[in-house]
């Protein structure tokens, strides 16, 4: 019962963590600073506990709940995640008042599904899992306080995600009917065989298509901007981050059933890899608010993501996951820098950020080291990313993916570029006064110019975990 | 010859010599810059401790057996690997110990040199990053990591040239001293990648034991010739001579460290370090040879005419460095790196000593020094006599044994021509060095020593200072008249200590060369030394060649002139074109063609959620129809 406990232990904190901040939401007239402490601290004890976990291996709940480096690996980013999104929610400006507990529990609760789903190797787990986080994200969307863009962006979220949880379970049922269980290993034993009939990947495709949903891939990709504009800035931090980095482990975990066998899904796979690349930077290079261009942004990366998961090998699945944490700490950086800007919850243009150099050097600085590194520029963890997935791609054979790859880097660097001239070239129409940055948030802004930079120049640590990890699955 | 691994005690010295001036350098610069006395004090702790460490290891390996070797892979690919670390052969500890050697001593002398200037913590900051890469380079185990930090060095001298960068000359000096050595290291850059592609081995061993026999000749041929073109760059040889006596902008000390005793030796000591490597190709070596032998006289002339003491010592030095290379070339290993160190010690000397000099009267042009009353400064007179002495070869100071191991080298050939082209380059020497001596030592009117009162440097700061300077020139003179004598010991450390072939003993050469010199320090006699002499040397009464000498054989207006017609003229003319036409024009139609792909893309994407449910739907839709059709 005690092992079993050690397995379940970053799940038990987080469940913890929900039930609290559930108690805390029941009383009429809550004070925010409260509940934030409380959200910080057990988060912090989540963080300790997915640490702690990270080594266990195992089976719970009759061998539907794998736990495994692979799986403590995502725990623990979505911990991280969590917590570092936390640590910007003290201020929680964009929120209306009275939900501001039920955010912090909504989150809670979202990261627990998206826990459960790094670990479920039984479909209808998986399912269960999955759409506990959605629904929290439906939720959190419109808790915006303020205009009505927040409701339609909540709808379309919703819309957008039912259809694809419709599209999903209409696959799983496909992938039933050709295997007789739900259990991804035994799929994964019989699934090969099955694997030259249209109906076992049309299956395994729809299923997926829960996950790119997540990811925001080509063709699911069109609640992004709005919800990304449309959400809280926090909420869309949220969204940025934790919730891609689950979605690749689910898509990294469903790719490696067919092993690599079927040249059909690869066939696709590049499809939307290639459109969600060329679309996402194509149509974030038109933008002017800076949270719909970092959706389109997330599109495009979405693609690079996909590139080393369709490779469907040790090295490109590993590659992957090195870059999901990569895309995770830039991402966090560049909007931790929205959220700081935007210090009364209002949305941001990109010209909205002129002078930021001057009102916010080290934000200024912070903002421009993320962008070079979602652009991939050397030395950034982004570009240590993006060479590892291009290689990864390259290593099996896909020259002309790597090119395309290539070629859209090329074209984002021209709207990461264009906001980091707006921060440090442009001067403001009238002058501004300059943003009082706390303590905590400076130590927050080394932190993480200090982990852009370390994991870009020594990312061998990392990539070793990565490696053992996917020993795990494949 | 097998490298062994280092054990602990070599392992924590050599990074700590690697290591320390980087860290002061970080200290000084970012954190104690706003307090002078300390940041010197922290730049010459972490300049002494490697001194130190150097002497350390130099004396516990004085019988070393086989190199030892310590490598970190920084990056693999490919099957290449590019290694750091750091290689302790009897070479690169005697460098080690010339290097950390005259850097102490410079940043001492700096103590008085450099009193009272604004930008003093800066400019010991800019030193020990100039001893860090100076260090790095000599203990590199790899091509790759000695180019790196040989690029630095160039960094820092491009930094120390123009620190009075208030002065216009000062940077443009900086300026072309950096341009025309990175001209050489493009060629240095390409024989690497020559050699990576076809060897994947940078690693100095690898090259010196495998090079000729993997290598084809013609590539060991271009890939010898392109380093050493780097080499030309570096260390101021022909075409590329000219940066360094413009260099001497730069603060007198630098002077001595960079651009004599350290920094442009270290061509010098990059084809000693890959001698093997070169030996296998004749060729290469005969153009090294070829290189050295130009160098040398031309810049013999040169500082013939100079009257500004440091441009004599920069010809000098070039002169010097030509010697070294012919040395080199002429097959002669111990030649060439004992008039190194030799020339390291004297050349430093004379540096320093000058220093002083410029210090005290505020002026260059020696003529006006010494009648302003040099004589009076008796440590500096005689430091400087010394040195001189040296330079030109007098025994039994340390010049005259190097310059005979070099002559004999060169007599080994079988061309006799290069021997009596190197003789007259020693009588030369002779002349330009006798000349600047008897100039200071017999001035012609002597003024009342109003040196003080009237510039007033050395004045002020009174005898601490003049002291602070002095204590290294005493140090570098007994080394100079001392290090003659450690001959035969040097080669038989650098030979591994094993018994040395009798080289054919010239005796008549030993009399030849006394009596070039003797000529040539008699003429200088004749013209500047004897009573009632002019004080003009013979050139003065030939126009054309004092012109030419003092225009630097006119190479500076030859390079403005290819620089004008064909660089700007021919190709920047020509690229300009293609730039605007081609690549903008092209790169702006593709732009505004991405960009109205953009707005269309994103104008289909802001449609109803009806339209998105229905494409998200169609798409699946058509993947399913792939899968069942084809």
């Amino acid at each position: 019962m005690a092992g079993d406990l050690m397995l379940f232990l970053p799940e038990a904190a987080c469940l913890l963590m929900a039930l609290t901040l559930f108690g805390l939401s029941l009383p009429k007239h809550q004070d925010q600073r409260r509940v934030h402490s409380w959200a910080m601290g057990l988060s912090l004890l989540m963080v300790a506990a997915g640490l702690a976990g990270l080594f266990q291996e195992g089976h719970l709940f009759f061998e539907a709940y794998r736990v495994d480096l692979f799986s403590q690996f995502f725990k623990l980013l979505l911990a991280v995640a969590l917590l570092l999104v936390l640590g910007i929610c003290r201020q929680l400006t964009g929120v209306e008042e009275r939900y501001q507990p039920e955010f912090f529990l909504f989150l809670t609760t979202c990261t627990l599904g998206m826990m459960l789903m790094v670990s479920a190797v039984e479909l209808m787990t998986l399912y269960v899992a999955l759409e506990l986080s959605s629904f929290s994200l439906y939720i959190l969307v419109p808790l915006r306080s303020g205009d009505n863009i927040d409701v339609e962006a909540g709808v379309k979220y919703l819309f957008i995600g039912i259809t694809a949880s419709c599209l999903m379970l209409f696959g799983m049922s496909y992938i039933f009917g050709a295997v007789h269980s739900t259990y991804l290993a035994r799929i994964a034993d019989t699934l090969p065989l099955w694997i030259h009939q249209p109906g076992a990947v049309i299956g395994l495709l729809l299923t997926l298509s829960g996950f790119f949903f997540k990811l925001a891939a080509f063709p699911f990709h069109f609640w992004a901007p709005d919800v990304y504009q449309g959400a809280a800035n926090q909420v869309t931090t949220y969204i940025a981050t934790a919730s891609k980095a689950a979605a690749v482990a689910l898509l990294i975990r469903l790719t490696a059933l067919s092993a690599g066998t079927s040249l059909y899904l690869l066939d696709v796979l590049m499809v939307l890899c290639v459109a969600s690349m060329t679309l996402g930077n194509l149509a974030a290079m038109v933008q002017s608010d800076l949270k719909r261009m970092l959706a389109y942004s997330s599109v495009a990366h979405a693609g690079y993501a996909l590139m080393g998961v369709l490779t469907m090998t040790r090295l490109g699945y590993s590659s992957a996951m090195f870059y999901t944490l990569a895309y995770m700490v830039m991402n966090f950086a560049a909007f931790m820098v929205v959220v700081k800007v935007a210090s009364q919850g209002q949305d941001l243009k990109i010209s909205d950020l002129a002078g930021l150099h001057r009102r916010a050097p080290l934000l200024a600085l912070t903002l421009m080291l993320a962008l070079f590194s979602l652009a991939g520029i050397p030395p950034t963890v982004g570009f240590t990313g993006k060479f590892l997935v291009f290689a990864a791609a390259m290593r099996d054979g896909h020259f002309w993916l790597v090119l395309v790859g290539m070629i859209n880097a090329t074209l984002s660097l021209y709207y990461y570029l264009m906001v980091i001239k707006a921060a440090y070239l442009t001067e403001p129409a009238e002058p501004q006064e300059s943003l009082a940055i706390t303590g905590p948030t400076r130590a927050l802004n080394y932190a993480l110019i200090a982990a852009m930079v370390a994991l870009g120049l020594f990312p061998r640590q990392v990539l070793e975990l990565t490696e053992k990890a996917v020993r795990n699955i494949f | 010859m097998t490298p062994v691994a280092p054990n602990g005690g070599e392992l924590s010295l050599a990074l700590l010599a690697m290591g320390l001036p980087l860290l002061s350098f970080f200290l000084v610069f970012f954190v104690t810059r706003p307090r002078v006395t300390l940041s010197c004090a922290v730049s010459l702790v972490c300049s002494g401790l490697p001194l130190l460490a150097a002497i350390w290891l130099l004396a516990g390996h004085w019988r070393m057996e086989a190199p030892i070797l310590w490598e970190l892979t920084w990056m693999r690919g490919g099957g290449v690997a590019v290694t750091f670390g750091f290689l302790l052969d009897p070479l690169s500890l005697l460098m080690l110990c010339i290097v950390t050697g005259v850097s102490f001593l410079v940043q001492v002398y700096s103590l008085g040199y450099m009193a009272g200037d604004p930008g003093k913590a800066k400019y010991y900051a800019f030193l020990s990053l100039f001893a860090w890469s100076m260090i790095s380079l000599v203990l590199a185990s790899g091509l790759m990591q000695l180019y790196i930090f040989w690029e630095l060095v160039g960094l820092s001298s491009y930094l120390l040239i123009g620190f009075w960068h208030h002065k216009f000359s000062a940077s443009q000096a900086g300026k072309k001293a950096f341009v025309m050595t990175r001209l050489g290291d493009l060629g240095f850059f390409l024989g690497i990648i020559v050699l990576l592609l076809n060897l994947g081995d940078l690693s100095i061993l690898g090259l010196n034991q495998q090079a000729a026999t993997r290598l084809t000749p013609g590539l060991l041929t271009a890939s010898a010739l392109l380093i050493f073109c780097g080499v030309v760059g570096k260390s101021a040889q022909f075409p590329l001579l000219t940066w360094l006596p413009d260099a001497m902008e730069g603060p007198t000390p630098v002077s001595a460290l960079l651009h004599s005793a350290t920094m442009v030796a270290a061509g010098v000591y990059l084809v000693s370090r890959l001698f093997p490597f070169f030996q296998g190709s004749p060729q290469a070596l005969g153009w090294v040879l070829v290189i050295g032998t130009v160098t040398m006289l031309l810049s013999s002339t040169m500082a013939m005419v100079a009257s500004d003491i440091k441009q004599v010592w920069a010809y000098s030095t070039v002169s010097q460095l030509g010697f070294m290379f012919m040395g080199l070339g002429a097959g002669g290993y111990f030649a060439g790196v004992y008039h190194l160190t030799t020339h390291a010690a004297f050349k430093a000397l004379l540096f320093l000593c000058s220093g002083v000099f410029i210090h005290h009267y505020a002026t260059n042009d020696f003529f006006v020094m010494a009648r302003s009353g040099a004589r009076s400064l008796k440590v500096p007179m005689l430091s400087l006599t010394v040195a001189g002495a040296a330079l030109s070869g007098v025994w039994p100071l340390a010049g005259f044994f190097s310059k005979e191991t070099v002559l004999s080298a060169l007599a080994e050939l079988p061309n006799p021509a290069w021997l009596w082209l190197g003789l007259l380059g020693a009588g030369l020497t002779a002349y330009y060095t006798f000349r600047l001596l008897f100039v200071m030592w017999r001035p012609r009117r002597t003024q009342p020593p109003a040196g003080h009162a009237e510039h007033g440097e050395g004045g002020h700061h009174g005898a601490a200072v003049y002291w602070v300077m002095a204590a290294p020139l005493l140090v570098l003179a007994v080394l100079t008249a001392l290090l003659g004598a450690a001959g035969p010991a040097l080669e038989s450390f650098l030979a591994w200590g094993r018994p040395l072939p009798p080289g054919a003993h010239h005796g008549w050469l030993v009399a030849a060369s006394v009596v070039v010199v003797a000529a040539g320090a008699g003429l200088a006699w004749l013209e500047f030394g004897r009573a009632g002499a002019a004080q003009q040397g013979f050139l003065s009464r030939i126009p054309g060649l004092w012109n030419l000498f003092a225009n630097r054989w006119y190479l500076d207006w030859l390079y403005r002139w290819l620089l004008d017609h064909v660089v700007y003229g021919l190709f920047s003319r020509l690229f300009t074109l293609n730039d605007r036409r081609v690549v903008d024009g092209g790169i702006d139609g593709f732009c505004r063609a991405t960009l109205g792909a953009g707005w269309l893309l994103s104008l289909l994407q802001s449609g109803l959620l009806q339209y998105n449910l229905f494409t998200m739907v169609l798409v699946m839709a058509l993947v399913g129809l792939y899968f069942l059709l084809v």
